[in-house]
């Protein structure tokens, strides 16, 4: 550990540290040196930890006491055989002795080893936790920037770099005894050779140090092709019906074979550098114990006696073996950088200590209830409103999607407010601004509070939220449903709100009703049985304020008409929907007409058709189609 | 468990780099006869300083030690590099190969595994069979030569270090031999194990928003809780008995090389040998174990591989449900779609009770229905996603059982109710990474569809983000569009054209949809009436059966059929179907 605390390169500072411009490090976040990265991860378990470190420290030091005990027994081999064993003495202790040490240091190792384990497991689920948690729960807007195929490879690679970097340390301090004991034994031997042997043992550990760098570079671009290879498996198998239908698996398979190849390519240079720098470290074996020969040969077979010429053979092969792992520390220690910084892009604007948080995973035990739902008194809502809400894409999304400028609106308890304008408008995006799933800049009060961070204020009791295609899990419909797990105060029962999305007789048809499994993201439903389902999952945290994204986009004229009736019979709630149904339109109390990121004009319908010339086009294109207006003079 | 298909698996993906390996072999051999030379120059080293031979002998043998032990080394990089480009090869080999096996699937299967799970399984398991092909095998070869080459120099030394080698390795491998599959079956349920970890964080991720927003957060990391237990208990016993494997090989080593330095020590004191030679029977020792200890520790990457293999060989072993089709083509133009007495049940519900129709070439049908009432599944079959239980789907008379699968997903398109996006350029997702045409190409034939200038706005290489988000609902259904145009089949399928788009859009798709229609054979899944109004005929399915067919005009002007009362239920507020 030493290595590390003394030896910090000046790259792994926060100056280095590759911040994206659209992500700046929130306010008081400090950026963590990649040492500090490693004592947080220590201090996981510390008792376990502990006592890994000294079962391992126990078994890399041995090797030490075997290295003296052999030296010993060809010692008094040596001169017993020049002089008669009389004189010289019985090997035969030091044999048993060598024997009881190899067979302890194997339980060691089987000791060490299982705890350990248990440990990295642990630790591993620790950091995902993090991860995920922050994702999902953490203040603040969260929006994943690579696909989540690709992200998965920094829940599995990243972590498990993170978890190599600590296991070094539980290495560290027998590799160091062992390093600083054997130098002292030699050089207790013979000081002037040992100081002359230092010299390759040195260049080890630097060249270690030079190829770092190019370590740390190649390890990214390794990573990179490897995302890009998971991420085109999991966009082809989300899609694979798609795929299929298209007979598109020939060019999908050839896509996937070209990847494939730019990641052999990388993995064969990540490999190449490996075994240059494990060639010279061994070569740097070869070389010393070649030097103490030619000591030995040069100064006349005298200056050393065989027992010590033992002993430095022994110790030499492991001394460079671990002065390499002091390099190969090193170059650890800068590809954990990259991972981390990897987990810090994934997990944007998160402290440090948020993704190292110490919190223990719950392995066993019973979780307890979940607590219920805080709601001050005054909460409910009465006036909403939105002052100066704007949000541009960042520029790596190209000029796409419609970005929102200065969108200001107020919603009335009880009230039903319907956003329309053509396709790219930026609708959706008003809504994921206002309820702070983008970054957006712009002010909302709530009951007349200026609202702090939206993300996580805009949730149930208070909001939620049903988007254009609601996305479902593995699981059953009622958890798809009931996402907070069971019905917490103030929410609907699940059948209740499977029945206010008219998925009632949907539940009738399912083999297994409320618990059929709906397979991977819900693929078992019908299209209008997932977004009845998103539905549903909003009805059923009771909020307030119902926002969602074209309700009755899936769903059958049948259907449809039952959904707002009954959502109008529910009207307790306030509601902010994007739709162009003409029902949606006639029963709003006001509607707010968006054009190019901007409301260019808010009222009833009527008013609407009065003045507004984009109203007017959307509505009258919904009129005009033929096959409605015609037949229908007929019946 | 059945012994996972190693050979199989070596042959077809080692043999077709017979080259490469054979190079690799050669300097494999060259690298252990120099593993073997180099503590024979030791043993010179020590007896003929103890015998205090001349300076010149000593310093030959330093030198030659030295030079021997770097071109050893330098070999085994050589080894190790071949050893891996060999195994890359291979196993991505091995990972096209299971993709495209898996995509052969029918979406029955597809419909019960996530995306996350196919990672697992075409990267994970892979990656741990490349370990297997690219360390494994070289490992053994090597220390399976250093072996026979240990007890040759033994016994050319002495034959009572011949016959102890011998007896050491027998021990040695007989043990490593009765313990190899020990960790196989736990390895594959620790696989299992992460694949389900995996599955569950991808889809939470592809979530972020549904849960952020509607404040299931808290609840969604409880859910994750179970499934971590899960992967803790399950992956820790995997380990456990890999460790206790690992353990006991190594302490029948070290247990070796104490006999041999007794076995030493007993030869020199009974004057039976030199000192050099006691050294090298240590040395020895030392010279197998390290690529024993390293086949024992690849052993665990074998276990991890055999794992693998196994699933890897059970996913193989799944067939479609599907059959394959048959070899026969699609006529070119317009094709008839024939319904003759199909049933179909899925999960034990019986869908489709004998749908009979005929639909004529070039014919547009609306599909009309409610919800479940089996218009999908109707249409599933006419793009074969399902084979019927009972009765015949027919496309341009042709038993689509029959029609080779090319052919058929050639000759039918079809713009699916949820459109499925890749996170890539626009032109990969309008062509499925197909490079075989050039940008000009393309644009040309999305003119004559009319949708050039749309595509051409939107730029043809610009990055759309995950899940196409970069794109409203109404430009990827326009995008989906786009794909059936270039495909440019004989049957298209519509599932719910009009959804989700502003009537803005819904016009410009209209008219795409015109143009599509001309000369085509049409099924549209139409919830809406508004969606219907290119349609020729007009069929209503209801609780599996058609309730009516027959031509548009026709079903509007009779007065009492489904269409008409719909109309008229309709009436003018037809658009808002909800007052009702």
């Amino acid at each position: 550990m030493t290595t590390d605390a003394t030896s910090p390169s000046p790259t792994d500072g926060p100056a280095e540290a590759t911040v994206s411009p659209e992500a700046p490090a929130g306010p008081g976040s400090a950026r963590m040196g990649t040492f500090r990265i490693g004592c947080e991860l220590l201090r996981y378990r510390p008792g376990v930890f502990g006592f890994c470190f000294v079962c391992w420290t126990l078994i890399h030091a041995t090797p030490l006491v075997v290295g003296l005990l052999i030296g010993r027994i060809f010692g008094i081999l040596a001169d017993g055989a020049e002089a008669g064993f009389d004189s010289a003495g019985s090997p035969w202790t030091w044999v048993a002795a060598f024997g009881a040490l190899a067979v302890a240091r194997n339980g060691l190792i089987w000791i060490g080893d299982i705890r350990w384990i248990a440990y990295w497991n642990d630790q591993t689920l620790q950091l995902q936790r993090n991860l995920l948690r922050w994702l999902l729960e953490a203040d603040g807007s969260r929006v994943l920037r690579s696909s989540p195929g690709e992200a998965i490879s920094t829940f599995r690679d990243d972590v498990e770099d993170l978890l190599e970097y600590a296991e070094n340390y539980v290495d560290g301090g027998g590799i160091l005894v062992y390093a600083g004991g054997s130098i002292a034994v030699m050089a207790s031997i013979d000081a002037q050779l040992t100081a002359v042997l230092l010299v390759p043992l040195v260049f080890v550990v630097g060249v270690a140090q030079a190829l770092g760098p190019q370590i740390r570079q190649r390890r990214r671009v390794m990573r990179r092709a490897t995302e890009e290879v998971t991420g085109l498996i999991g966009e082809t198998f989300g899609a694979v019906q798609a795929v299929k239908l298209a007979a598109a698996e020939g060019p999908m398979l050839d896509e996937f074979a070209r990847r494939n190849e730019v990641r052999r390519k990388a993995a064969l240079r990540d490999t190449f550098l490996t075994e240059a720098l494990l060639s010279i470290n061994t070569n740097m074996s070869t070389l010393s114990v070649a030097i103490v020969l030619l000591a030995v040969a040069f100064g006349d077979g005298t200056s050393l006696s065989v027992g010590e010429l033992v002993i430095f053979l022994t110790l030499l092969p492991r001394l460079t073996f671990y002065m390499a792992f002091v390099g190969h520390l090193i170059a650890q220690h800068r590809r954990t950088g990259v991972a981390f910084d990897r987990m810090r892009s994934l997990a944007v604007d998160a402290d440090d200590l948020d993704l190292l948080d110490r919190t223990r995973v719950p392995l066993e035990g019973s979780l307890g209830e979940l607590p219920p739902r805080h709601r001050p008194a005054g909460d409910r809502l009465d006036r909403l409103r939105v002052e100066g809400l704007s949000f541009t894409y960042p520029d790596d999304r190209s000029d796409r999607p419609t970005g929102i400028d200065d969108v200001s609106f107020e919603l009335a308890s009880g009230s039903f407010t319907v956003l329309a304008g053509r396709v790219g408008a930026g609708k959706t995006t008003i809504l994921r601004a206002l309820l702070g799933l983008v970054p957006a800049d712009g002010d909302v009060w709530w009951n007349g509070r200026r609202i702090d961070d939206r993300a996580s204020f805009l949730v149930p009791p208070r909001s939620a939220y049903t988007p254009q295609i609601p996305r479902l899990f593995s699981d059953t419909l009622s958890y798809n449903i009931a996402l907070r797990g069971s019905d917490a105060d103030g929410d609907l029962p699940v059948r209740d709100a499977a029945r206010l999305a008219v998925l009632d007789d949907d539940l009738d048809r399912l083999a297994g009703g409320i618990e059929t499994v709906v397979g991977a993201r819900g693929v078992k439903l019908s299209g209008g049985q997932i977004q009845r389902s998103g539905v549903a999952r909003m009805f059923a945290t009771g909020a307030d304020l119902l926002v969602f994204d074209d309700l009755s986009s899936a769903l059958d004229l049948h259907t449809e008409a039952e959904l707002w009736t009954r959502l109008f019979d529910h009207r307790d709630a306030t509601c902010l929907v994007v739709s162009h149904r003409p029902a949606a339109l006639e029963r709003a109390d006001q509607i707010l007409v968006v054009d190019d990121g901007r409301i260019v004009d808010r009222g009833t319908l009527s008013e609407l058709l009065q003045r507004s010339p984009v109203m007017v086009e959307l509505w009258t294109a919904g009129r005009r189609l033929p096959g409605v207006e015609d037949p229908a003079g007929g019946g | 468990m059945t012994a996972p298909s190693y050979r199989a698996t070596l042959v077809a993906y080692l043999g077709p780099q017979r080259g490469k390996v054979g190079v690799l072999a050669a300097v494999l051999v060259a690298t252990t006869g120099l593993e073997l030379v180099v503590p024979l120059f030791l043993q010179r080293f020590i007896d003929g300083a103890l015998a205090g031979e001349a300076q010149s002998v000593l310093v030959a043998a330093g030198v030659a030690y030295l030079v021997a032990g770097v071109l050893k080394q330098l070999f085994n990089g050589v080894t190790t590099y071949l050893g891996a480009d060999v195994g890359w090869t291979a196993t991505n080999h091995l990972r096209e190969d299971l993709a495209e096996h898996l995509l052969t699937l029918d979406m029955g299967f597809h419909t019960n595994t996530t995306p996350g799970e196919m990672i697992e399984r075409i990267d994970g398991d892979v990656t741990a069979v490349a370990e297997f092909l690219s360390r494994f095998i070289v490992r053994l070869l090597g220390a399976g030569l250093l072996l026979i080459g240990v007890i040759a120099v033994a016994w050319w030394q002495s034959a009572l270090m011949g016959i102890a080698y011998t007896a050491f390795v027998v021990v040695v491998l007989a043990s490593v031999w009765r313990m190899r599959n020990m960790a196989v079956d736990a390895a594959e349920e620790e696989r299992e194990t992460s694949a389900l970890l995996y599955g569950f964080i991808e889809e939470r991720l592809a979530a972020i928003e549904d849960i952020r927003a509607n404040g299931a957060g808290r609840s969604t990391m409880r859910r994750f809780v179970g499934v971590m237990r899960d992967y803790f208990f399950r992956t820790c016993a995997a380990w456990r008995k890999r460790t206790g494997f690992q353990v006991t090989i190594n302490t029948i080593f070290w247990s070796g090389s104490a006999l041999a330095v007794a076995l030493g020590a007993w030869l020199v004191t009974t004057g039976r040998a030199t000192v050099g030679t006691a050294y090298l029977l240590y040395q020895y020792v030392l010279l197998i174990q390290n690529p024993i200890e390293q086949v024992t520790r690849q052993f665990s990457e074998l276990q991890k591989a055999a794992g693998g293999i196994v699933r890897i060989d059970r996913y193989r072993a799944i067939g479609s449900v599907l059959p394959p089709g048959g070899g026969r083509e699609l006529p070119d133009g317009p094709l008839s779609v024939g319904f003759e007495r199909v049933t179909f049940s899925y999960e034990e519900q019986r869908i489709l009770h004998g749908l009979s129709f005929e639909l004529a070439p070039g014919t547009v049908l609306g599909l009309l229905g409610r919800t479940g009432g089996g218009k999908t599944t109707t249409t599933r079959l006419i793009s074969r996603l399902y084979d019927p239980a009972g009765g015949v789907v027919r496309l341009g008379g042709i038993d689509a059982r029959q029609v080779s699968s090319a052919s058929l997903r050639r000759r039918v398109g079809v713009v699916p109710q949820d459109v499925q996006l890749f996170r890539a350029s626009v032109r990969d997702n309008l062509t499925f990474f197909d490079h075989a045409r050039s940008d000009d190409e393309l644009l040309d034939e999305l003119d004559r569809a009319g949708l050039g200038s749309w595509v051409r706005e939107l730029g043809l290489h610009t990055e759309l983000g995950a899940g196409g988000s970069g794109l409203s609902a109404g430009e990827s259904q326009l995008l989906a569009f786009a794909r059936v145009f270039l495909q440019d089949p004989g049957i298209v399928i519509l599932d719910e054209p009009a959804s989700r788009l502003d009537p803005a859009t819904e016009l410009l798709v209209a008219e795409a949809a015109e143009r599509l229609f001309a000369n085509r054979t049409v099924v549209i899944i139409a919830h809406r009436l508004e969606t219907v109004r290119m349609a020729d005929e007009i069929m209503v399915i209801d609780g599996g059966r058609i309730a009516e067919h027959g031509p548009r005009d026709v079903l509007a002007e009779t007065p009492g059929t489904r269409y008409a009362n719909l109309l008229a239920a309709g009436g003018g507020a037809l658009l808002e179907g909800v007052t009702g």
